[in-house]
């Protein structure tokens, strides 16, 4: 029977099994795996080839590749000789065509592909264009600008050039396309100067956000709205819960609209005789207090229904017995409201600074990290350097790196506010109960 | 009918049941994205439309029946492109056909995303032999033909003329500003100490004297040209900082602020405001792009540009500076989508949307300048003013952005230390220090700091 509703346990909790493993293990172990590579724009996701590029030549020289090796790896070339001819007969090659170059052309090289088309386009048997370009590759001697797919290949062709173990593992080295595994960005992101300043962003952003509006203000509101009359206290609820419900764009909109240099600020302060300006963008104090109102008025509604609804759950007849005793509101409110409300502060505190640590959309459409990098956190940065850039250079191997700290960082919170909070006090079996 | 003629009549009507799907028409997709694309720039994917319409009667009259279908998309920003564009391609979604700044055809060949078109074109036939040398070489990477240059630009610096005439210039002194910027006789200091009289004389607002873009963007390497710096080593073809150079530059931007020329939280200005603002006489002296005449003189209603507004190259910063300009053309992409017949076709339709009179139509409506020589026997562009005389007065000084892969690692990290550097985050030295450690973690041996 035991055994029977394990099973059936089990069954019911696949469905969020399954969500946890495709919606939370798998991206943290992707980024886990993502932060230890170099994977970028240039380098692709899936893979590279050894290409053989003027730079990869000039870069294996750096590193010791004999000079006379990489100035003949550095110089392209198409020879019209037997092996070439033998090499286009065998691909199908109009015979017209092989048969007049091996008459009028044969033994002859150009250090160039335009070149070596040029002549082609001189024949009596003129092969239109899309023959050109088939037939050039074939005549290619030199492997400049040539791809491998795998090292053996390149190996081969290497060998075959005369090159021994050392000088082919250099060339591999510098001409592979494809991204490598490495610890080298957890290595940047300390070295880097910027690091600590996003570090301090963020946790700026999210203790003053979570304390003074997620926390803080909702406890407030929570409380006023308990004491004020139902009707009343529901339309006032409803207006602090319109920027939850409010599409994220036009909440932003709506912000820049009143702080941007023509917008209803400047046009107030303006009456006044104050110069317009962008009244968001204008310091990074003032980014910071639209960052943070922008982010806490979001995060305040939340913090209201909890609180109003765990207070509803208080007995009322400790209100009446406490008012009976003389407790003004502020008592109340210290000694019978404060104490119940643990366990959704806790709540509270947990789930919002993960949250807090890891949206980034409102700054991102509010400054977008800006004035001057002064409100870039950390996640925005993770986002910044993996996925939208303006130069368009995505790295996904370092962004995935800062995103992997985010990670750390919100298990090592969730883990200090259950000691902090004494969780495991809170959920221990009533001793009624033994 | 005798069997053996009703035979060959059941072989006439079976050949031509089985002939029929071939005598079909053939039908093929193409997909062509564009990125920085705003509303008078629809001739760089309508371009691509035109060209499939000729494409189809030259390949009727061949024999081949094709319909081509082609699929547009206009991304107005960047950073939305380039990140559509990258992710579609990892995941084989990517269009056929992409428009996109130069810069990115280094990181997308050596990802893979891209084709050599010079495997699909033959570069010495017409129209594409036409194209400007100094183009195809920007639209090349490693010696290898990536890409065909849809349009060319460069990036004048503008001067209110009226405000000049109120601080005492004559009208033969800005007749000959231009001239006076090209030789280096007209420096940057030169810029704020004018947009301060121009300040201080009520013309303009404070902080509207010296008024930048409003985001990154090529533009700000001309700053760093102006005060010395190059890009990248001739020699080595490696990336390089200078720091001095760079240290001028962001000093610059924070002495205009420090004189009040320029407004602290200038950065993030929404670009239809400042757009309004320059072209109605809001600002004094400013820098922008070559297609900036389009957007002043048709949707901010600028009438008269040439009597209002002298133009002239990015002045010089001074000693070891040059005056300058960067064009940042942007190129018709192959990409890997599809196989080699959906790219044979793409590539055509790419050579074909070069042709003078389509791309004159693309030049002239967003005030780009021609790709190719014989725009200028096109009577549409050659008509133009503007065209005629940003081409003569601006691209022989013009250089690109170079074609690296780390380069855009390299921007992003200067775009960044010169915001801080203005906003007055750091001083110039400290963020020009920050610069160089990071690039120097980042880039190691692939860049040269000095």
């Amino acid at each position: 029977m035991r055994h029977q509703s394990d099973r059936l346990g089990l069954a019911f909790l696949t469905p969020a099994l399954i969500f946890v493993v495709l919606f939370f293990l798998s991206p943290v172990v992707l980024t886990a795996v993502f932060s230890f590579t170099t994977m970028s724009t240039a380098t692709g996701i899936s893979g590279g080839t050894y290409r053989i590029t003027p730079s990869a030549v000039r870069s294996a020289a750096e590193k010791g590749l004999n000079p006379a090796t990489a100035e003949r790896l550095s110089q392209e070339r198409y020879t019209i000789d037997d092996d070439a001819l033998t090499r286009a007969t065998k691909a199908g090659i109009d015979a017209e065509i092989l048969k007049e170059l091996e008459r009028d052309l044969k033994g002859k090289s150009t250090d160039d592909r335009r070149s070596f088309e040029r002549l082609l386009k001189k024949l009596d048997n003129r092969p239109n264009r899309r023959q050109v370009k088939s037939i050039s590759p074939h005549f290619r001697t030199s492997i400049l600008n040539q791809s491998f797919e795998d090292r053996t290949t390149l190996d081969a062709t290497l060998e075959n050039l005369g090159l021994d173990a050392a000088e082919r593992a250099r060339v591999a080295e510098t001409s592979y396309t494809g991204w490598i595994w490495t610890s080298a960005n957890f290595r940047r992101m300390f070295l880097q100067p910027d690091t600590y300043r996003i570090l301090i962003n963020t946790i700026v952003y999210v203790f003053t956000t979570l304390v003074i509006f997620n926390t803080g203000y909702a406890m407030v509101l929570a409380i006023v709205t308990f004491y004020l009359p139902g009707r009343q206290a529901t339309v006032y609820r409803t207006i602090w819960f319109l920027p939850r419900i409010t599409p994220p764009v036009i909440y932003v909109l709506l912000w820049k609209w009143l702080a941007w240099d023509t917008g209803f600020i400047s046009t107030i302060t303006g009456w006044f005789g104050v110069a317009s300006r962008n009244w968001m963008l204008d310091t990074s104090l003032n980014a910071w207090v639209f960052v943070v109102l922008i982010n806490g008025f979001v995060g305040a509604s939340m913090g209201m229904i909890i609180f109003s609804s765990a207070i509803k759950t208080i007995p009322e007849s400790l209100f009446h017995a406490s008012a009976v005793d003389g407790a003004y509101r502020w008592q109340q409110v210290r000694h019978i409201i404060l104490p119940q409300l643990r366990w959704p502060i806790l709540f509270l505190t947990t789930y919002q600074t993960l949250s807090l640590l890891s949206s980034f959309e409102l700054i991102f459409l509010a400054t977008n990290g800006g004035p001057g990098s002064a409100t870039e956190v950390w996640s925005l940065a993770a986002f910044h350097l993996a996925l939208s850039n303006y130069a368009g250079n995505l790295q996904y191997g370092l962004g995935a790196a800062f995103a992997l700290i985010l990670v750390l960082i919100g298990i090592t919170a969730s883990l200090f506010y259950l000691r902090l909070f004494k969780f495991s006090e809170m959920i221990s079996k009533p001793r009624i109960e033994h | 009918m005798n069997t053996k003629l009703l035979s060959r009549f059941l072989g006439i009507a079976a050949a031509i049941v089985f002939a029929l799907p071939a005598a079909q028409a053939a039908e093929m997709t193409i997909v062509v994205w564009s990125g920085g694309t705003g509303v008078n720039s629809n001739y760089r994917v309508d371009a691509i439309e035109i060209a499939a319409d000729l494409y189809q009667r030259e390949q009727a009259i061949l024999g081949n029946d094709i319909t081509i279908k082609v699929e547009k998309e206009i991304y107005s920003d960047w950073e939305p492109f380039k990140q559509a564009f990258t992710l579609a391609a990892e995941a084989n979604t990517a269009p056929h056909i992409a428009v996109t700044g130069h810069e990115d055809i280094a990181p997308w060949a050596t990802a893979g995303l891209i084709r050599p078109i010079e495997d699909f074109v033959d570069l010495d036939a017409w129209p594409l032999n036409d194209i400007y040398d100094n183009l195809i070489e920007i639209a090349s990477y490693e010696g290898v033909v990536y890409a065909i240059p849809q349009d060319a630009e460069s990036r004048p610096f503008f001067f209110w003329i009226d405000y000049l005439k109120e601080i005492g210039y004559s009208d033969a002194d800005i007749a000959g500003l231009p001239a006076k910027v090209a030789a280096g006789e007209y420096t940057l200091y030169d810029v704020l100490d004018d947009a301060k009289k121009i300040q201080d004389k009520g013309l303009v607002e404070p902080g509207y004297g010296f008024y930048p873009r409003v985001s990154n963007g090529p533009d700000y390497w001309q700053f760093y040209q102006s005060f010395g710096g190059v890009m990248q080593d001739p020699e080595s073809r490696k990336l390089v900082l200078d720091k001095g150079a760079m240290t001028r530059t962001y000093q610059f931007f924070v002495d205009a602020v420090a004189m009040g020329v320029t407004r602290k939280n200038h950065i993030g200005t929404p670009w239809d405001q400042w757009y309004s603002e320059v072209a109605s006489g809001k600002a004094g002296l400013w820098h922008g792009g070559t297609w900036h005449y389009n957007r002043y003189t048709t949707r901010e209603g600028l009438e008269g540009f040439f009597d209002k507004i002298q133009f002239s190259l990015i002045p010089s910063g001074g000693d070891g500076g040059r005056a300058n300009t960067v064009t940042h053309p942007l190129v018709y992409v192959l990409t890997n989508q599809g196989d080699d017949e959906v790219a044979e076709v793409a590539a055509q339709l790419i050579k074909i949307a070069s042709e003078p009179r389509i791309n004159s139509l693309h030049a002239i409506k967003s005030a780009h300048l021609a790709i190719s020589k014989q725009q200028s026997n096109i009577e549409l562009y050659s008509g133009d003013r503007w065209a005629r005389e940003a081409t003569t007065r601006l691209l022989p000084n013009a250089n690109a952005m170079p074609n690296h892969t780390d380069f855009g690692e390299y921007w992003t990290v200067m775009w960044k230390g010169l915001e801080s550097a203005w906003t007055g985050q750091k001083t110039p030295e400290q963020a020009v220090g920050d610069v160089a450690t990071e690039l120097g973690n980042s880039l190691g041996d692939a860049i040269i700091i000095r």
